[in-house]
């Protein structure tokens, strides 16, 4: 089996996301499908996905690039949304909007039951947060909750526990990755803006660990023992050397924060998981069995094409250099008991 | 106790253990101030106080009590660690082995202007008290602070000092208020700093003017410990601004030193510029080598604070990522984080210790490879790299 | 091979201080935490700081029910390694966040006034 953990359908063309606005949002302005904080030069899709549609808007034919092409048996979609705009408000409407979408163009229509999707919510507010969890968290193929990486505050911070708090209670596991649009947002580098594509290219992903460390030191992970995070646009290389500086200094500051009553790295395997890219990892494939081992990473990673973007990924291409154990894990284990998908019988509907 | 012969004060010992990282301060704002241009005392010390900002955003352990600096290097003379040259030579020369240590003062000061003339300040002050008045030992290497808002004024304060026997380095702080190391706007300091060639450092800053807490792009944790474990992220973002912004082929000659931000980090930093810059080549026509090239050719990581992992694997680790040539051992004496020489040593693959603990820094900083030997100091304290 | 040292008369270790003895290769420090007498040895688990030389206080354990979810307990049992500031127990010789990085301890008995420590 190969479940893919990270896919982004797209809308055919800019005004299809009206239909699902309610009519006092549907005249507002709102950023494009094509709109990136950071575009890459040339388009930020793949070059042969360009064409009579919008890429990734297609559901047959994402259908079959992932299915009949690729071999994937299920893919988990997760729509961009359209940056943290200022309007938090609107913000909700357009999450709700893409997820009533996602179910009415990707999920309803599947017979071949192979797409699940991800409940948009915007996390400057709270509220609006909460009450979509709670109106769509039933729904069979939803298996996650989905947060953009883009924030001003980091996740492990108050305001958004009731977010977890509420995904943990119906078992959704919560989903960052970098959105799309534009958003009132710091720069993306620790230094300020990137000049270069690839200099933000190469950093964005690494914002991870931030939301990461808070999640721990707030004490978020340790409040409610059934939430999980994904961090689905990779970044887990560098996860060990961060982790073991977080774990280093623990004890040196436990008084400040002693609610965190083990090493942060005791947190990982029950509650972080990440979505492979085409970015981390030794580019020496004969050290890739040894490095997985570090951090204990073949239990936290997750195959996860990226499937449309420029970076896609194939299942060889996440396996490379994997031995047999790890390899099922990262293709289809780890996701599979994560999100409760089971291999098919052929002729079986849900 | 193993006893250490008297030796004669001009007997020379063999350079051992080089320390990468130690901060020197003004025993009080008053000596500071008797270095500065009289014009600009009132206005870079209004009310007279703080010698120098210690990180106040954030509380590191129990620091209202020990004010970030090990319990045990108040010098007893009276004052605060690492204000006695001579005491910090006896606890860290002495008693910890180090043969020779680079002397990194932090400051830092709001208005371009204002940083630059402290600057200054500090390099006159650290040159006469640290470099020559309690040098006789020859052991205290300096560095030459310049401002990172006036680059212009950085390479005219480098030309200044750059023929001082003991100014081993330029250091700048890495909090540059959005303007990230590789961007154009450096190149006068790094021009200067090239053609000098000393290698340009940087080192977290004082804390206390606003903007030099850099905001972290995904918002900040609200304590030390997430806070300074995120750290090596602006170092991160630093060095991939010098690569893709190709400010090492615009300065072939420049050697960077990232100071206490740690350097496990390294590896995955450079396999991920690697694949991005194999897949994106054509946005990059002005960076000519792979990116880890760059890595191993220019720049130098300091060894402190190094992460307390099982030994085995950390070996490993270090051993997999094969920057035995560039990493350099550091203590941060007289601050809390303090690594001692002893349990440092220990922790690199046997391969790699000579070059990590004296070889590397040696070699960058053009080190003479014996020194004047100290009062308690013996040829018969030897140091095993095995 | 533990000897009995003569540490001190009792008066001159009061309740909150420490007496540093030099006996193997590191000393040790014997405590009078409340009346009761502890001994750990001189060395921090970490990188081998002279442990004794740091501040005696307390801890912090969760109060989520409390303002600021942190209450203050065990004043005077704690020692915090005067370098990177890790809590042990001095009357137990644990370290407060991992257990497997304890330093030694010594008994510490009191005889006609006098203090003498086991080490």
């Amino acid at each position: 089996m190969i479940i893919d953990a990270n896919v982004q359908p797209h809308f055919r063309y800019n005004a299809e996301i009206r239909k699902y606005l309610p009519a006092a949002h549907r005249l507002r302005s709102i950023p494009d499908v094509e709109q990136q904080w950071y575009q890459a030069p040339g388009g930020n899709y793949r070059e042969d996905l360009y064409g009579e549609h919008y890429p990734g808007s297609d559901r047959d034919t994402v259908a079959r690039h992932l299915f009949d092409d690729g071999g994937v048996d299920y893919a988990v979609l997760n729509p961009l949304t359209r940056g943290n705009i200022a309007d938090y408000l609107l913000n909700s409407r357009i999450c709700a909007a893409v997820n009533d979408w996602l179910l009415d163009r990707w999920l309803e229509p599947d017979t071949t039951n192979r797409f699940r999707g991800t409940i948009r919510v915007n996390p400057e507010d709270p509220k609006g947060a909460v009450a979509e969890i709670e109106r769509l968290a039933a729904h069979p193929k939803l298996v996650q909750v989905g947060v953009p990486m883009q924030s001003r505050e980091p996740y492990g911070k108050p305001m958004f526990e009731p977010i977890w708090e509420a995904a943990a209670a119906h078992r959704l596991p919560v989903a960052v990755h970098i959105n799309g649009g534009n958003g009132v947002d710091y720069p993306p580098t620790f230094a300020g803006h990137a000049h270069t594509y690839p200099g933000y290219a190469a950093f964005m992903p690494l914002n991870y660990f931030v939301h990461l460390a808070t999640l721990i030191i707030e004490g978020v992970f340790g409040r409610h023992p059934d939430l999980k995070f994904v961090f689905a646009d990779g970044g887990y290389d560098i996860l060990t050397p961060l982790m073991w500086r977080l774990d280093t200094f623990w004890l040196s500051m436990r008084d400040q924060t002693p609610w965190v009553d083990r090493y942060p790295s005791d947190y990982l395997p029950a509650h972080v998981r990440f979505c492979s890219s085409a970015f981390d990892g030794p580019t020496d494939p004969g050290q890739m069995q040894r490095w997985m081992e570090f951090s204990g990473k073949a239990d936290l990673l997750m195959y996860g094409s990226g499937y449309p973007h420029w970076s896609a990924s194939s299942p060889a291409d996440a396996a490379d250099g994997l031995d047999s154990s790890q390899r099922d894990n990262v293709l289809w284990r780890n996701a599979s008991e994560l999100y409760g998908l089971v291999a098919q019988v052929e002729g079986t509907t849900v | 106790m193993t006893t250490i012969e008297r030796v004669e004060p001009q007997t020379e010992i063999a350079v051992a253990i080089v320390d990468t990282d130690v901060h020197p301060m003004p025993v009080s704002t008053d000596v500071l101030k008797s270095y500065a241009p009289a014009d600009w005392v009132d206005k870079i010390w209004p009310t007279g106080n703080a010698v120098t900002p210690l990180p106040h955003f954030y509380d590191t352990p129990d620091s209202y009590k020990t004010m970030s600096m090990r319990v045990d290097a108040a010098p007893p003379g009276g004052g605060f660690a690492g204000t006695d040259p001579d005491y910090a030579a006896k606890q860290l020369l002495v008693d910890a082995g180090v043969s020779i240590a680079t002397l990194e003062p932090m400051c830092d000061a709001q208005l371009p202007q204002a940083e630059h003339v402290l600057k200054s300040t500090y390099n006159d002050w650290l040159a006469d008290v640290w470099l020559d008045k309690h040098n006789a030992h020859g052991r205290w290497r300096g560095s030459i602070s310049v401002s990172a808002q006036a680059p212009e004024q950085a390479a005219r304060e480098v030309e200044r000092w750059a023929g001082h026997p003991h100014m081993a380095q330029v250091l700048m702080t890495p909090q540059t208020r959005g303007i990230p190391f590789g961007n154009p706007h450096f190149d006068p300091l790094y021009e200067a700093a090239s053609r000098n060639e000393l290698p340009v450092a940087t080192h977290l800053m004082g804390q206390t003017p606003f903007e030099l807490i850099p905001l972290y792009p995904v918002g900040n944790p609200a304590h030390w410990h997430d806070f300074f474990a995120s750290w090596p992220l602006l170092y991160v973002s630093h060095l991939m601004s010098l690569v893709f912004d190709g400010a090492f082929d615009r300065h072939p000659d420049l050697r960077v030193v990232f100071v206490e931000g740690g350097f496990t980090w390294a590896m995955p930093v450079m396999s991920r510029m690697d694949r991005i810059w194999e897949a994106r080549r054509a946005d990059l026509p002005h960076v000519r080598r792979r990116p880890s090239e760059y890595v191993r050719e220019h720049v130098r990581f300091t060894t402190q604070p190094l992460e307390d992992a099982d030994v085995k694997p950390f070996r490993e680790y270090l051993e997999m990522m094969d920057l035995g040539d560039n990493l350099m051992f550091s203590t941060d004496y007289p601050h809390w984080s303090y690594d001692s020489p002893a349990y440092a040593i220990n922790r690199f693959p046997a391969a790699q210790r000579e070059r990590i603990m004296r070889g590397n820094a040696t070699a960058l900083y053009g080190l003479p490879s014996t020194v004047k030997a100290l009062p308690g100091e013996g040829p018969a304290v030897s140091v095993s790299f095995e | 091979m533990l000897e009995r040292r003569f540490v001190c008369s009792l008066d001159e270790l009061p309740p909150g201080a420490m007496k540093l003895v030099d006996v193997g290769k590191f000393g040790v420090g014997v405590y009078n935490v409340d009346g009761s007498l502890h001994a750990i040895v001189n060395y921090c688990s970490h990188e081998g700081a002279p442990l004794c030389l740091g501040l005696i206080g307390g801890t912090n354990e969760p109060a989520p029910d409390e303002p600021g979810g942190i209450r203050r307990v065990r004043d005077g049992q704690i020692v915090r390694c005067p370098w990177h500031n890790w809590e042990f127990d001095v009357t137990t010789g644990q370290n407060l966040a991992d257990p497997k990085r304890r330093v030694r301890t010594y008994r510490v008995d009191v005889a006609d006034g006098q203090v003498y420590l086991n080490a």
